[in-house]
């Protein structure tokens, strides 16, 4: 009798996870082994970079956003914040971005309470309203103070060479670890979350605010502790990438497209999952890099939204639970009509 | 003598012009099993939707064993052991059965508990062990119910208000789900409301019943009493349900 349904029926939920394990070692065996296999360059490295970088990204927003149900539309506020604040502390008072990484945390947390204060009591529309309103405000404010961000030419990092102390690195290789550093962290917490009593009360108001109350869930409290802990590990991948690519532009951090490679790796791999940003973050790479190839070749520009759209509404249309959802037999279940 | 379980005194509820509660009040005693009927539209969910938290009332107060929680949110409420179902089934729609119960579990298990086990025991209290890994979706109606109940009494529970738990089932679910809440009230000593539109299915089963007609309470007696009453009969005339079928 106590051999319950729960204990046995956690390890078969579980099940999945085990066989992940492996491809985890295997895909952290390949990022790490990169730079000594024979046809690594600079270039296959900085692609690596930008795609960890951006899996990193796409875990934070997954965190708020496919976890917690909170459509942030504007996430690029937390990755501005982390970049302005590392990269204005260091070019104007040479405070090293171990410092400046927490300037931007702790900015990104008070610029998140105060935009989930006004708006995660009302409907899911006004939070995402206003993550677009913060964005277009920062986006001015960037622009605006020219001596402080570079204004709309954007902010450079004043640049000393090969330096621990100042993050700083003339090949991409050290940012290479620092990327997968990042990617396993986040992962980690991605996989405590959903474990958690944290986990399970972010997926009920994601599902059913009132059923959520009604089992003892205080949804207000849950929104706003989800947003936060994605506003702050998205404030740090900001200060990464700061670091890796030396400068920031009011459209690189605020703009639109940003926007949008920010939600991509979640909504390609799958919403909610802990695999998912990993998987859809490498094809979105892996697909821009193809199309920036091929449009240079060209000679045409833009074409990368328009494939970062067309991506889109594939998964939309035939994997609406994105590729995780392809191999989850309950999402299978669940989506039966 | 037993303690009041739950106090609703001079509820009131307008939706802009329409009222949907007009000076609603009645006691339940700790241990009792009450029927709360009325015709689609008295306001019998609107009441829940105010004693649960989830709706404010235009005025009027609701006492939980004798503590006004008029002010009080849901979440609160529930943790303090006052729960509900919803009359359209409401479950988490991405978790298992096992996952649903664990929420609340979580949320509302006593220190020192462990809610994993108190998950196991809800599941093999309502017969849902078979169920426990599946979605919602793959389950029947009256599977989802059954679901919902134990995710209302889940952790800690001292009132449970049930909104029409049994319609839409066969007679055969119906009987069974009677059974299981009996039960839980033989067992536990929670007290419970059941909200019904049609008498006859409460009759066997309460020994009281309160009666929501047009906003307000028109009746509360045995089921024996109500179903002889003239404001009752007539109540149920205007509408398509009569009050014994
Ligand atoms: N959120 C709401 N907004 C406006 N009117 C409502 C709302 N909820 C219920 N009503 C109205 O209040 C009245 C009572 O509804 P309800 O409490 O659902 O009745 P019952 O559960 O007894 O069938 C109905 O006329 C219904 O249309
Ligand atoms: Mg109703």
């Amino acid at each position: 009798m106590t051999a319950g349904a729960t204990p046995e029926g956690t390890t078969e939920r579980q099940a999945p996870l085990r066989g992940s394990f492996l491809y985890g070692v295997v895909a952290v065996a390949l990022a790490a082994g990169l730079p000594f296999l024979p046809f690594a360059n600079d270039y296959i490295i900085a692609v690596a970079v930008r795609m960890l970088i951006f899996i990193a990204l796409g875990q934070a927003w997954n965190i708020v956003a496919g976890i917690g149900g909170l459509l942030s539309l504007g996430h690029g506020v937390f990755l501005g914040l982390g970049c302005y604040a590392a990269g204005i502390l260091f070019n104007e008072y040479a405070v090293p971005p171990w410092l400046g990484i927490w300037a931007g945390g702790v900015l990104s947390v008070a610029v998140a309470l105060v935009m989930g204060a006004m708006t995660l009591r009302m409907r899911g529309v006004f939070f995402a309203l206003a993550t677009i309103a913060v964005s277009l405000a920062l986006d001015q404010l960037a622009r605006h103070y020219v001596d402080l961000t570079g204004g709309d030419n954007g902010l450079a990092l004043r640049f000393l060479g090969n330096s621990l102390w100042f993050m700083q690195s003339r090949t991409p290789t050290p940012f290479l670890y620092a990327g997968l550093t990042f990617v396993i962290a986040y992962y980690w917490i991605t996989q405590w979350v959903l474990r958690t009593r944290l986990g399970s009360e972010m997926k009920a108001v994601r599902d059913d605010e009132a059923a959520a109350a009604a089992a003892g869930v205080a949804v207000f409290r849950t929104k706003l502790l989800g947003l936060l802990l994605s506003a702050v590990m998205t404030s740090f991948a900001g200060t990464l990438y700061m670091q890796s690519y030396q400068a920031i532009d009011p459209e690189t951090a605020f703009g639109l497209s940003q926007a949008i490679q920010l939600q991509l790796p979640a909504l390609i791999g799958g919403l909610g999952t802990s695999w998912g940003p990993i998987i859809g973050g490498t094809i979105m790479i892996l697909l821009s890099e193809s199309t920036n190839w091929g449009s240079t070749k060209l000679g045409i520009a833009g074409v990368d939204i328009l494939v970062y759209g067309l991506l889109l509404l594939a998964v939309v249309m035939y994997a609406p639970k994105g590729i995780m959802g392809l191999f989850d037999r309950r999402t299978r279940g669940a989506w039966r009509p | 003598m037993t303690a009041i379980a739950l106090e609703v005194t001079h509820i009131a509820k307008q939706f802009g012009g329409l009222v949907a509660l007009r000076d609603v009040s009645f006691r339940v005693r700790e241990g009792e099993v009450m029927g709360l009927i009325g015709p689609n539209g008295a306001g019998k969910s609107t009441l829940f939707e105010i004693v649960s938290g989830n709706l404010t009332p235009s005025s009027g107060r609701v006492a939980f064993f004798g503590r006004d929680c008029t002010g009080d949110p849901a979440h609160l409420r529930r943790r303090a052991g006052l729960c509900r179902t919803f009359q359209k089934v409401r479950l988490f729609e991405s978790m298992t059965v096992a996952e649903n119960i664990a929420v609340s579990a979580r949320q509302c298990v006593k220190p020192g508990l462990d809610w994993r086990v108190e998950v196991d025991a809800i599941l093999r209290r309502l017969r849902l062990e078979p169920q426990a890994d599946r979605m919602p979706a793959e389950i029947t109606l009256a599977d989802r119910k059954k679901v919902e109940i134990g995710r209302a009494v889940a952790g800690f529970c001292r009132v449970l208000m049930l909104d029409e738990s049994l319609s839409g089932l066969t007679h055969e679910e119906a009987e069974e789900m009677i059974g299981e809440i009996l039960a839980l009230n033989h067992d536990t000593g929670i007290t419970v409301i059941v909200v019904e539109h049609v008498l006859s299915v409460l009759a066997a089963m309460v020994k009281r019943l309160v009666v929501l007609n047009n906003a307000t309470v028109i009746a509360d007696g045995t089921p024996n009493e109500i179903a002889h009453d003239p404001v009752v009969i007539a109540a149920y005339l205007g509408t398509k349900a009569s009050v014994l079928r």
